[in-house]
């Protein structure tokens, strides 16, 4: 049985769909919509990667490196200001962000 | 590998940013009390970069194996953020010494920030695009947050970030798809690949690409339907970060979305017209309609924003170089007013209250403070679009070019929606001239807020002699024309 | 069919463990599983010859990144049973948001082939793996025809290090830290003072 790309791009959709899921239905917990971002990164990373190996092409691994290293940023930038947040206002229930309508 | 060494010398701007703003790092940190220090160095820095941009020739070069492009268009755009940057250091330090809490990061974030939109209006590649984007949000998510104990400052900080990164992820999905359905992540290997397709047109994958690539550069410019971060990140900021948001960072993503349409998928326009119209339209008639309920001035400014932006985006429909040439004014003079206009909010304070935002406190300005209600009027009539102030012409140079191209619907739109928005700009001026005055307060004194204000509103109301505006419209002229040529 | 059985092992403890952290009622489960999840990932990337970014992914991802996620969610003293409740409000509509959506992109996916086209597009052809090992390949472009983006990748994390400590790092008093070049600098005359005191007088 042969492993054919549309299958990796097939697991690369289920993880975004599930990330933008993770993003928009929960209302609870600020951290797992910073965890949904890292799911929706990883499955651009999946695509990439599976693109890079099926058209024999480096760039695709290239720009992986670019957005685990940004990625990592992302991540610590996201917890600061969740801590500074969190110092504020004592919970970080999505419900609470509200002070602004919007 | 065709070159062994790259041509640096297109990039000397950003170079010279980049080592700067490590250099003022290192002065803020081992230099006891040198914020007034690291502030101005910052100012000058981004006014050194800014004459190293306009020294290049203008003649289109690749450099970074060309993933990296200066044109006479990156230098008109690189032009407008640097201006907007260097002022919005200037107003920055005159906040923050009134207000203490005055930390050196404060301007080298800024630096950094405006490095990465120097290299977002430079990007000829996915890949730098993503970067110059990402080197920007981060800079300016911690700007939204940077008063940490205050709890509007910092969720207006989560909610930009938390909004910012999931744009992020839906323009890399969609930068993924375009890599692997076209083969290459480069502008112009994109543009030709997309130009020897032929009969078939591009395949799904790429226009599903694009549009997931237009939608996180959306959430950039804050066009409608993802502009929903901006009244509240513009509430919460503190005011010059707010002043800083407005600007420069809507003009580099502007610059990059020109870029991205007209220049690897300008082939494809039949696939990203409708959704740019769209965008375009729903921007203008919620700019316009939104801001009339609002109380407070901040979030009045960011839902005219959205509105600007709207208009800004009808000249990239007539898809050709005039309309291209029309966004590039409409943004010169959207700086000019949005910068005037924050500088005669951050003049509004009272002593123990700290800034006035109330929109029901401007009442009786015009007798307290006349030269500050008069600079104020000029803005908003301005902002309003009329005329002969510089706004009028914004909205008549982008205007134009759709006529021109055919869509007549879209132009009585745009027309209609200024027209609404000139009420709650002009409800300002009335408020200001003609309520009860409350209680007075201490108008900012300080000689560059002074100068600043001056000289936009100056600029405003000369925008109609040709010699004021003749640089501009011929160096958007020329820049548009080697821009939609490709 | 080793490598089908291998991927399909890979591809449904990932899928698995992502559900799991959308939703875990736990934000440390959450984050375990997320670990779980990069594993995962890592192997599909093994098995697709990108070695390198495989182990990049366990180093820079599960040793640092989530470790990060653990440290915060356990630093927050969050309570939760308040987080019990989860999604179910908007659960059906979203899950049948979500399949649409997945069942489009899936769609897509399936249309692609290796075309001319591609093959014309492409700027950087992956030299071949008997000739060059993975990292190495990467490590030659890396560094030549993508080092301004390296550079960036470099700043962006500058702004990542000083948003950090601008944003958390505070100055508390109280806190005694022992300074080791204020006491080695410590003079007899900085201790004590002699003071005459006269007979009845008092100081």
């Amino acid at each position: 049985m042969e492993i054919g790309i549309e299958h990796y791009l097939t697991v690369a959709a289920m993880l975004f769909t599930l990330g933008v899921f993770g993003i928009f239905l929960n209302r609870k917990n600020v951290i797992i919509i910073l965890l949904s971002v890292e799911l929706i990164l990883l499955s651009v990373n999946i695509n990439l990667v599976a693109f890079s190996s099926y058209m024999g092409d480096l760039v695709g691994q290239v720009f992986t490196m670019l957005i685990l290293t940004v990625a990592a940023a992302e991540a610590s930038i996201g917890l600061a200001i969740l801590v500074v947040y969190f110092r504020n206002r004592g919970s970080i229930a999505v419900e609470d962000i509200h002070l602004m309508k919007g | 590998m065709n070159e062994i060494f790259p041509n640096l010398a297109v990039a000397y701007g950003e170079i010279f940013l980049g080592i700067g703003a490590m250099a003022l790092l290192m002065i803020g940190v081992f230099k006891k009390d040198s914020v007034n220090l690291v502030s101005w160095l910052s100012a000058i820095f981004l006014v050194v970069a800014l004459f190293l941009t306009v020294a290049g020739t203008g003649d289109v070069t690749y450099t970074f194996n060309n993933m990296f492009v200066a044109d006479k268009f990156t230098n008109f755009m690189k032009i407008l953020v640097l201006v907007a940057a260097t002022l919005a250091v200037i107003m920055s330090r005159e906040f923050f010494r009134l207000e203490g809490d005055d930390r050196f990061e404060f301007p080298v974030l800024m630096v950094l920030s405006t490095l990465g939109m120097m290299v977002m209006v430079s990007a000829n590649d996915l890949m730098t695009l993503y970067m110059g984007i990402e080197l920007q949000s981060l800079a300016l998510y911690v700007l939204a947050a940077f008063k940490r104990d205050s709890e509007r400052s910092t969720e207006a900080g989560l909610k930009y970030f938390v909004l910012g990164a999931l744009s992020s992820g839906i323009l890399l999905y969609g930068c993924s798809l375009v890599y692997g359905f076209i083969g290459s992540t480069n502008f112009s290997a994109i543009s030709m690949a997309v130009s020897n397709m032929g009969e078939g047109g591009a395949p799904v994958g790429a226009i599903v690409g694009l549009v997931f690539v237009l939608a996180g550069l959306a959430f950039k410019v804050s066009a409608v339907p993802f502009h929903m971060w901006t009244p509240d990140v513009y509430e919460g900021s503190q005011t010059p970060v707010t002043a800083f948001f407005a600007v420069a960072p809507k003009v580099a993503a502007l610059a990059l979305l020109s870029r991205t349409l007209y220049v690897p998928f300008g082939e494809m326009s039949a696939s990203w017209g409708q959704v740019v119209i769209f965008m375009s339209v729903a921007s203008m008639i919620l700019g316009s309609f939104a801001a009339i309920m609002q109380s407070n001035i901040k979030r009045l400014m960011a839902y005219s924003s959205i509105g600007h932006v709207g208009f800004a985006l009808l000249g990239l429909i007539a898809g050709n170089a005039e309309g291209l040439r029309g966004v590039m004014i409409y943004m010169a003079i959207y700086l000019v007013m949005n910068v005037g206009m924050f500088v005669c909010i951050m003049c509004m304070r009272r002593k123990e209250e700290g800034m006035v935002e109330d929109i029901k406190e401007l009442s009786g300005l015009g007798r307290n403070h006349p030269a500050l209600a008069l600079a104020i009027s000029i803005f908003m009539f301005s902002l309003a679009g009329v005329p002969p102030l510089a706004g009028f012409f914004a909205k008549w140079y982008v205007i134009i070019p759709i006529v021109n191209a055919g869509y007549f619907t879209l132009a009585t739109i745009a027309v209609l929606a200024s027209v609404v928005g000139a009420y709650y700009y002009i409800r300002i001026v009335k408020i200001m001239y003609f309520d009860e005055p409350v209680e007075e307060f201490v108008a900012q004194k300080s000689f560059p807020m002074k100068i600043i204000a001056t000289l936009s509103a100056v600029l405003v109301l000369a925008f109609i002699v040709p010699q004021i505006s003749s640089p501009v419209l011929d160096g958007a002229t020329a820049a548009a024309q080697g821009l939609s040529q490709k | 069919m080793v490598t089908a059985i291998t991927f399909y092992i890979f591809a449904t403890i990932l899928v698995g463990s992502a559900i799991m952290v959308v939703f875990s009622k736990n934000p440390v489960h959450s984050v375990l599983f997320l670990i779980l999840a990069f594993f995962n990932a890592a192997g599909l990337f093994v098995l697709l010859g990108a070695e390198f970014v495989a182990m990049i992914l366990v180093i820079v991802y599960v040793g640092a990144v989530a470790v990060m996620f653990l440290f915060v969610v356990m630093m927050l003293d969050i309570n939760f049973t308040e987080l019990r409740k989860g999604v179910q409000d908007y659960l059906p509509i979203g899950l049948l948001i979500g399949f649409i959506l997945l069942a489009e992109m899936v769609i897509i996916a399936g249309g692609w082939t290796m075309t001319d086209g591609i093959a014309t597009a492409m700027t950087t052809a992956t030299p071949p793996a008997s000739e060059v090992t993975n990292t190495d390949a990467i490590g030659r472009v890396l560094y030549t025809d993508y080092i301004f983006l390296f550079q960036l990748a470099g700043l962006i994390l500058l702004v990542a290090m000083i948003g950090a400590i601008v944003l958390t790092h505070r100055k508390r008093d109280g806190v005694k830290k022992q300074n080791i070049g204020d006491q080695v600098r410590r003079r007899r005359s900085d201790a004590y003072e002699a003071v005459d005191v006269k007979p009845g007088s008092g100081i």
